[in-house]
């Protein structure tokens, strides 16, 4: 396959740890395939350089204030595909844990008494995933995202084919794996409701799964939540589960 | 029928690891449960497991397996896998014995599966009668408690020492070539074995016969209500499915490594409770919701593959019935539930 024009890629970065950008920039030798498929003209975890000009945009952390609104419809304009990395990105991730709680006092345990001083705390009252704000054309999930997932989209999007992620629970790759389900353990799990990829590695190394790459599109959540309290939980400590990383998508799928 | 002692199988095992060129894999423990898994030793063994969480067919049909490679350097080149290991199974149920004939009527069917076949002819199937049985297991009334066939060699713990049945010339060679001590089974034997049989007992049955099961099916396929209620914690999870030993739906997938010079064609195990399995392109999906893919689970074990096959393909094994969070893939309590015109 002869390749004539490299697409050129560019990585944005908005509330978030960096992580899953870190997972790219640690692709080691696998960077190099990376490099021969497309141009990087920005990212500000490995080089100095900025450009304006780039067809796919991927973008890391959660939207959490005028400026990053403003950021992201720039992207929005410039690149031709947007693809969210990472849970902050994707679904909110934990950054939305605080979108149920007071404001101020979310500010307060972080800044302490400067909260109000604080320039750095001008935030909005909810963090949101950046489909929250502008249409974005793919997700690549988890926290942090998976490398392996990450060079299969690029890969698909440079060939013009439609990225192969899973729509369907994080037991399928559990029990693939021929694990000992986490509730024969006395754990409890949100793997039911979870969507796969992730090759369920944290239910391999004998955890449990906590729901990183988000609900899967249409989740049994009511069953789940049956079943959590079946299992011995309180009504609290089940909405604990759901909060966790579900926050955003679950109060998305009630309004709608 | 011969015996053997305890020591002399435990010796058999190892000579099978030591000096056979395939892999040798028998249940072991795996947490609080069991698992086929490759052996060290013949130490590692658990001849009185319960059940396993996944039955024996990931090593006919394995969870992901390569079908095919492809280069595109300037022309596109495919070459096709199919990599073949022997292997010794040791310590096979007789419901998954029965399960894996089957599977083996299935994938023997036009066009044949050289995947599975070749890797079945490579395979060796040390069975055992079982010991204890799991909570779910109703194997005693779905007739599959034990079995003539499907085995090489099949083994019975009679205390301190085991009957074995040779079940194929393959079999037989195995023991001569170890050169394991044998003894002919007399009459206290084979009435111990009887007695075996006879004292082994299940938690769970189905309270009909398994033969009235195709025509229960049928009857109740426009039984909406019944199946909208049993599936409304489904999770469509297909957990169901992919540990079920009569389930063998794959999905195939086209991978490209990302130097986009090779890739492969791959297969994974797919589950028709998962919502996408009936989707077709252009978006259609056949069984939409829940509750019609919960009753296409059941319609296949008792009712389709009957059509085609004549086989019950649900062997009693509880395998979906414990591994379902929500606790609502037992088909006993289903069948049973039908049969009742119970909810
Ligand atoms: S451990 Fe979690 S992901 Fe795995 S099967 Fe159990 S519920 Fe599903
Ligand atoms: S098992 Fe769950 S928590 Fe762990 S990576 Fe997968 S989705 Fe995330
Ligand atoms: S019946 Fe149980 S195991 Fe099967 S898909 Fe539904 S929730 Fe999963
Ligand atoms: S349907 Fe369930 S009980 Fe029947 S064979 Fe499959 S896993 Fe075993
Ligand atoms: S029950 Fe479903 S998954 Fe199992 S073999 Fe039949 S169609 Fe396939």
């Amino acid at each position: 396959m002869k390749q004539k024009i490299k697409p050129k890629v560019a990585f944005f970065d908005l509330a978030g740890c960096e992580g899953d950008q870190l997972q790219i920039a640690n692709l080691e030798e696998k960077i190099l395939d990376l490099l021969n498929l497309v141009e990087v003209v920005s990212f500000r975890e490995v080089m100095k350089e900025h450009s304006d000009d780039y067809d796919i945009a991927f973008i890391e952390g959660s939207a959490t204030n005028d400026h990053a609104e403003e950021r992201l419809k720039e992207i929005r304009k410039n690149a031709d595909i947007v693809v969210a990395i990472g849970a902050c990105a994707t679904i909110g991730g934990v950054n939305s844990i605080r979108n149920k709680q007071n404001h101020e006092e979310v500010g307060e345990r972080v800044y302490g008494d400067n909260a109000e001083l604080s320039e750095l705390y001008i935030s909005w009252e909810k963090a949101k995933p950046v489909d929250a704000v502008i249409k974005v054309d793919y997700k690549i999930h988890g926290c942090p995202i998976d490398r392996d997932e990450f060079l299969h989209v690029v890969e698909s999007l440079v060939v013009g084919r439609v990225p192969n992620i899973p729509d369907y629970p994080v037991c399928v790759e559990c029990k693939l794996n021929e694990n000992v389900c986490a509730f024969e353990r006395e754990e409890f799990c949100v793997g039911p409701v979870t969507r796969a990829g992730c090759d369920a590695c944290c239910v391999n190394e004998g955890t449990r799964c906590w729901g990183c790459r988000g609900l899967i599109d249409n989740p049994n959540e009511e069953a789940h939540m049956e079943v959590l309290e079946e299992y011995g939980l309180t009504p609290e400590d089940v909405m604990k589960e759901f909060d966790l990383y579900f926050t955003w998508q679950k109060e998305a799928r009630e309004n709608e | 029928m011969k015996i053997i002692k305890k020591d002399d199988l435990d010796s058999f095992v190892d000579y099978l690891i030591g000096s056979d060129p395939r892999e040798v894999v028998g249940v072991k423990e795996r947490g609080s449960k069991y698992a086929f898994d490759k052996l060290k030793s013949s130490k590692e063994l658990r001849l009185d497991y319960d059940v396993t969480i996944l039955p024996p067919k990931k090593y006919l049909l394995p969870q992901r397996e390569t079908l095919l490679k492809f280069k595109s350097n300037d022309k596109i080149k495919t070459e096709p896998v199919n990599e073949v290991n022997g292997r010794i199974i040791v310590g096979v149920h007789p419901y998954d014995l029965i399960a894996i004939e089957q599977m083996d009527r299935i994938f023997s069917e036009e066009p044949e599966d050289p995947n599975y076949l070749k890797k079945r002819e490579a395979t060796v199937l040390i069975g055992v009668n079982m010991k204890n049985t799991s909570e779910r297991c109703f194997a005693g009334s779905m007739k599959t408690a034990f079995t003539q066939d499907g085995y090489d060699l099949m083994l019975t713990d009679l205390g301190g020492k085991y009957a074995v049945e040779i079940g194929t010339e393959k079999g037989k060679e195995l023991l001569k070539k170890s050169g394991v001590a044998l003894a002919d089974a007399g009459e206290e034997d084979k009435k111990m074995i009887e007695e075996k049989k006879r004292s082994l007992t299940f938690e769970s049955k189905i309270n009909f016969e398994p033969s009235d099961l195709p025509e229960l099916m049928k009857s109740n396929y426009d039984n909406d209500k019944f199946w909208e209620e049993n599936a409304d914690n489904c999770y469509s999870c297909g957990t169901c499915n992919l540990v079920c030993p009569t389930c063998y739906c794959f999905d195939v997938k086209d991978l490209m490594e990302v130097t986009l010079k090779e890739g492969s064609r791959i297969r994974q195990w797919d589950g028709c409770l998962l919502e996408h399995f009936a989707e077709v392109a252009g978006g259609e999906n056949f069984r939409e919701e829940r509750a019609q893919r919960y009753r296409h689970r059941y319609m296949r074990k008792g009712l389709y593959l009957h059509n085609r096959f004549e086989d019950i393909a649900c062997v009693g094994c509880g395998r979906c019935s414990s591994q379902c969070v929500p606790d609502i893939a037992d088909p006993a309590e289903i069948f049973n539930k039908l049969k009742e015109g119970k909810i």
